[in-house]
């Protein structure tokens, strides 16, 4: 009986796997929706520098209607950033900068960063490219 | 021509032939890693493991390059194994190599965590700092090794499935369905006892203890070198550790825990208060700290699991605070209320 019980969970256990995003130390999932990926190019007008997100704002004008938008954009540790070669004043509110991340679901204008270029010069923050700016 | 030099000669030529015979009979597999960025995967691991389950390695070159040779014609999986929080394990089975040909598989990696930016401990770039350090292990000035400074740690790179019993599989089902949002960490609550998530640990090493800082409630952890569990523990999320010494290797012990936590980064199992969690720790030379955890729990596992980590030794680095509870929005912006 013991070993039906062991080959049923182990079953389990390996469907699941395969198809597990894996949930790293918080749950993005609950948070933010990856099959609605997003582009947004704005200035900076606020950050958060601070555990366990650093946050970034930034406003968004809608090209169409001119409309502007301010976004919250969730990003790492400042403890991760900092090793990323990042400091809490190479972005200030003004700059220029395009994020790549997914949508958030709680509400409208969230949005977490996979990428962040800044648009002076081009840099990709974060990459492993990007050791160059420490 | 001599006898004897006639002779060398034969089996010289015998031997080149039985080389190249044998070179023809295998195959490689090489190609270049990047990152799901994009950019080259320096530093990273490709195994292959063959239907015998023998694992070889190599590590990718600064273009992301590798190249795995010698292997004999079959079919063998290939993997990267997960590095650190944010780069996903990849694995592809039923990879076909045959004699006397190169298979080109590149590869891209797939984010963990959305990918999100500098939710990591920026792991490949502090692995390539230091993954060429030299030396011998220190010791203390009694004799003992010394594990004392930062590390950089990582996941075991060929993690086995636990096997649970019913009702942790329920429970691992429901905490799935719900994309994990009853995390412990995503409440600030403590992470995980077994000390197996890849982020930076700060090791403090004396005759009498072994204290580790890390970057994640409750910031510390320390096992007494001198003592003994205490009768009738209270539960806590980090419960009582204890260590002895068995030649070079230290052996920490650890009961006395809730059953609140979820163990291991990735996987998050359930347990219960039956917990014990065995590390054993050597250190094999400067750069290199080999962790065997073995976790046992009769009323959820149907064996004990075990993880194979190693760590890298990172003495440039320091950790940084992280008061969780500063910010956190979780609760917040989490669809599960």
């Amino acid at each position: 009986m013991k070993d039906m019980f062991a080959c049923y969970s182990l079953a389990l256990l390996l469907a699941f796997a395969a198809a597990l995003p894996v949930a790293a130390h918080h749950s993005f999932a609950a948070e933010f929706d990856i099959t609605k990926p997003v582009t947004l190019v704005g200035n900076i007008t606020k950050i958060e520098w601070t555990n366990p997100h650093a946050y970034l704002y930034i406003d968004v004008k809608d090209p169409q209607t001119g409309m502007v938008t301010n976004w919250e954009i969730e990003m790492g540790s400042p403890n991760g950033l900092t090793r990323l070669g990042w400091t809490r004043n190479l972005l200030k509110p003004g700059d220029g900068v395009t994020i790549e991340g997914s949508l958030g679901r709680a509400k409208p204008n969230l949005a977490n960063a996979r990428s962040v270029v800044m648009t002076a010069t081009g840099q990709k923050l974060g990459a492993a490219s990007s050791e160059g700016a420490r | 021509m001599a006898p004897v030099k006639r002779a060398v000669t034969a089996l010289l030529v015998i031997v080149s032939v039985a080389l190249v015979a044998g070179q023809a009979a295998r195959g490689s597999i090489a190609g270049r890693i990047t990152t799901d960025q994009g950019d080259p995967a320096a530093g990273a691991t490709v195994q292959v493991k063959d239907p015998a389950g023998k694992i070889t390695s190599v590590v990718a070159g600064k273009a992301g390059e590798y190249r795995i040779a010698s292997l004999a014609a079959g079919t063998y999986e290939i993997s990267v194994p997960q590095m650190g929080l944010r780069t996903a394990r990849y694995a592809q089975a039923d990879v076909v190599v045959d004699a006397g040909k190169t298979l080109t598989i590149d590869i891209m990696l797939m984010p963990n965590n959305f990918g999100i930016v500098g939710d990591d401990a920026a792991f490949l770039q502090m692995y390539n700092k230091y993954k060429d350090l030299k030396g011998p292990a220190p010791r203390t000035p009694e004799g003992r090794p010394d594990f004392s400074g930062v590390w950089l740690a990582n996941v075991d790179p060929n993690p086995a499935a636990a096997q649970m019993l019913p009702w942790g599989v329920e429970e691992w089902n429901r905490r799935r369905e719900r994309a994990f949002e009853g995390m412990p960490t995503s409440r600030c609550l403590p992470a995980d006892p077994t000390l197996t998530l890849p982020v930076f640990y700060k090791i403090i090493q004396t005759k009498a203890l072994l204290v580790h800082l890390f970057e994640q409630d409750p910031h510390y952890r320390q096992a007494f070198l001198n003592g003994s569990h205490p009768a009738d523990l209270d539960p806590t999320w980090m419960g009582h550790t204890i260590g002895r010494w068995e030649k070079d290797t230290l052996v920490l012990d650890t009961i006395g825990l809730n059953d609140k936590s979820w163990l291991l980064q990735g996987t998050w199992l359930p347990h219960t208060e039956k917990l014990h969690i065995i590390e054993r720790y050597t250190r094999p030379d400067l750069a290199h700290l080999n962790i065997d955890v073995t976790i046992e729990d009769s009323d959820t596992f149907i064996k004990p699991v075990e993880r194979h980590v190693q760590w890298l030794f990172t003495p440039g680095e320091e950790l940084f605070e992280a008061i969780c509870a500063e910010n956190n929005k979780f609760l917040q912006y989490s669809v599960f209320k």
